[in-house]
């Protein structure tokens, strides 16, 4: 995805559960946080609700109604 | 332009969400009940039910109760199917509003549930095996009791199972990769493959209840009874959802007798499900089985009457009728082949698959016939208004107990929308797909396809069937109004997405696909029947 990266600071508690739950799971913590923020960052429904509002407008155009 | 702009777009925005005058908690005059009993029948088309025109007598019982109840004649879903209507049921919201990345109910997102049990109901749901309406979905939320019967319909599913010796199903992937070679291999193995598939289920010898995948409505009906013979006192909301009507079509052979239909056998009905289900058969060759087909789902809608009759006489018993609000309704409709398609996929979201009945019978509030278009986005809101109970601001409907008694509504036109082509929910590829969207507004019904980027405009009452689109030259007007509509209404969710409970659903999904590191809902190839649901 990207060489760069940073840090960024979470509870020492938080991430120990985190680390109890992820076993057979996921690899590490990063692995799991990476994953968690790729999925909630997927945009693609944003995309087409933005398309198909676009879509419509154009439509209304073609017929000459703005 | 501007003014009529200007116009349209205040039209809009009395739909999307700023209608409700000052979201006051309002008291009816004339309601004298506590309770409530929701009872949702899943796939029960509008046109099935007496009150609406059937001439079939399937429903007595409740086109006997229409007569004394506030009906609806043009009443629509928001959505279709089961996935896609539900939010704006319990939760009167757009099924997209949060996003086509979002499954079920949000956790924390308010619903009639939990509304009413925060007013201090006691709350119950009884829900007959669909597994879009689960705990894991949300829909357990505000509930003191949820049972879903989920253990019985993943039982019966795989009672009917086709099984095969590791040999012979790799000789049969062979044969199949060998016959796809040419249409007429392709056509003649299917055709074979189907009956050695009806001589190997015709030697189980399985009864209608052996075969039926979900609890048949009086298995429901008792679960609630027994509940309400428990309950304490204090007000209840009883949410009832039914699945006769649901395909695989295995109606009890009770049902089947008071219809007279008893020469429909277990093994025929089983033909009758197999051959409908059958993908490489053209409409014009399952015509044929149509009539039967119905025969069997109009025998589950009759079978839930008759249960339903049962849950009235059971209220009426414990002196509860009297002190209850009685509504019944559907998600979405069913089809029969009108427009080439079988079941209620979201394809077209034809008339057939949208619209569904209402009937509502409240102590002390007189018979009434609303014919004014009505989406079921409004029912929460209106429910909650007719028990004088607060309505949340995350609600989009209207809340309209009052204006029923007159019949008539503030018009104003009706969404419904899906992702097209969406069969299973789970699946993300499914679900993030284009959408499909109708605006209803009295007769003119305008199809927005996104996937095609086409849209087709119908004069219903010129038209009811829906085979003749209107040519972009003609009513030019109604069609620039209803296309208006759809632009304010994608806009105005978009906006005003809740990012929050968006953001707590998807979390949820993730962790659920996470743990179990498949998808819930798998097509299982070597079931004889699919097992769709929605």
């Amino acid at each position: 995805m990207t060489d760069e990266f940073r840090s960024v600071r979470l509870p020492q508690v938080l991430c120990e559960q985190a680390e109890r739950w992820l076993q057979g799971r996921f690899e590490t913590l990063e692995a799991l946080i990476t994953f968690v923020l790729q999925e909630i960052t997927n945009n693609e429904g944003s995309r087409l609700d933005q398309q198909e509002e676009e879509m419509v407008q154009q439509r209304l155009r073609d017929l000459g109604y703005i | 332009m501007t003014s009529r702009k200007k116009k349209w777009f205040s039209s809009g925005s009395a739909i999307w969400g700023t209608s409700r005058s000052g979201d006051s908690l309002t008291h009816p005059r004339s309601m004298q009940a506590r309770s409530s009993v929701l009872v949702t029948v899943d796939c029960l088309r509008a046109d099935r039910l007496g009150f609406r025109g059937y001439s079939r007598p399937l429903a007595p019982f409740l086109d006997a109760l229409a007569q004394q109840s506030i009906v609806f004649s043009s009443a629509v879903a928001a959505g279709a199917p089961t996935y896609f209507s539900f939010p704006a049921i319990m939760a009167s919201r757009y099924p997209l509003s949060l996003g086509r990345e979002v499954v079920g109910v949000a956790p924390g997102e308010p619903t009639i549930a939990t509304v009413l049990q925060e007013s201090g109901y006691e709350t119950g749901a009884f829900l007959a095996g669909n597994p879009y309406l689960t705990a894991r979905l949300g829909y357990a939320q505000g509930f003191g009791q949820f049972s879903d019967f989920l253990h019985l319909a993943d039982a019966r599913a795989g009672s009917v199972k086709f099984s095969a010796s590791p040999g012979f199903s790799r000789f049969n992937r062979a044969l199949e990769r060998l016959s796809n070679r040419t249409k007429l291999t392709a056509a003649a193995y299917n055709e074979l493959y189907f009956r050695y598939c009806q001589w190997r289920s015709g030697r189980e010898r399985l009864s209608m209840d052996q075969l039926r995948r979900y609890p048949a409505a009086n298995v429901v009906v008792d679960a609630a009874c027994d509940w309400l013979k428990e309950r304490s006192g204090r007000p209840f909301f009883l949410w009832i959802h039914l699945m006769d009507p649901h395909h695989p079509y295995y109606p009890p052979p009770e049902a089947m007798e008071s219809l007279g239909m008893s020469h429909i056998t277990p093994k025929y009905a089983r033909f009758l499900n197999s051959v409908w289900n059958r993908g490489d058969l053209s409409p014009r060759r399952l015509q044929r089985y149509r009539k039967e087909v119905m025969a069997l789902y109009d025998a589950g809608v009759h079978w839930v009457d008759r249960q339903l009759a049962r849950l009235v006489e059971f209220l009426k018993a414990h002196n509860q009728w009297d002190d209850t609000v009685f509504l019944v309704t559907a998600d979405h409709g069913e089809e029969f082949l009108e427009h080439g398609n079988r079941y209620h996929s979201p394809v077209g979201l034809a008339e057939q698959l949208i619209r569904v009945p209402i009937l509502i019978h409240a102590p002390g509030s007189s018979a009434a016939r609303v014919t004014d278009t009505f989406s079921l986005i409004h029912l929460a809101p209106t429910l909650l208004e007719g028990l004088g109970v607060e309505i949340p601001h995350s609600f989009r409907g209207r809340a309209l107990w009052n204006d029923l008694s007159t019949g008539k509504l503030p018009g104003s036109p009706a969404i419904v929308e899906c992702v097209e082509s969406c069969n299973n929910q789970f699946s993300a590829a499914d679900r993030c797909g284009n959408r499909l969207m109708v605006v209803l507004d009295g007769d003119h019904k305008l199809v927005l396809r996104f996937r095609e980027q086409s849209d087709s405009l119908y004069d219903l009452a010129r038209d009811p069937e829906e085979r003749r689109p209107l040519p972009d030259t003609v009513e030019t007007k109604n069609r620039a109004r209803l296309l208006e509509c759809a632009r304010d209404y994608l806009r105005y969710e978009r906006e005003h997405r809740d990012q929050a409970l968006a953001l707590r659903a998807r979390l949820r999904e993730l962790r659920h696909h996470v743990v179990l590191k498949s998808a819930p809902v798998e097509a299982d190839k070597t079931t004889i029947e699919t097992a769709e649901h929605g």
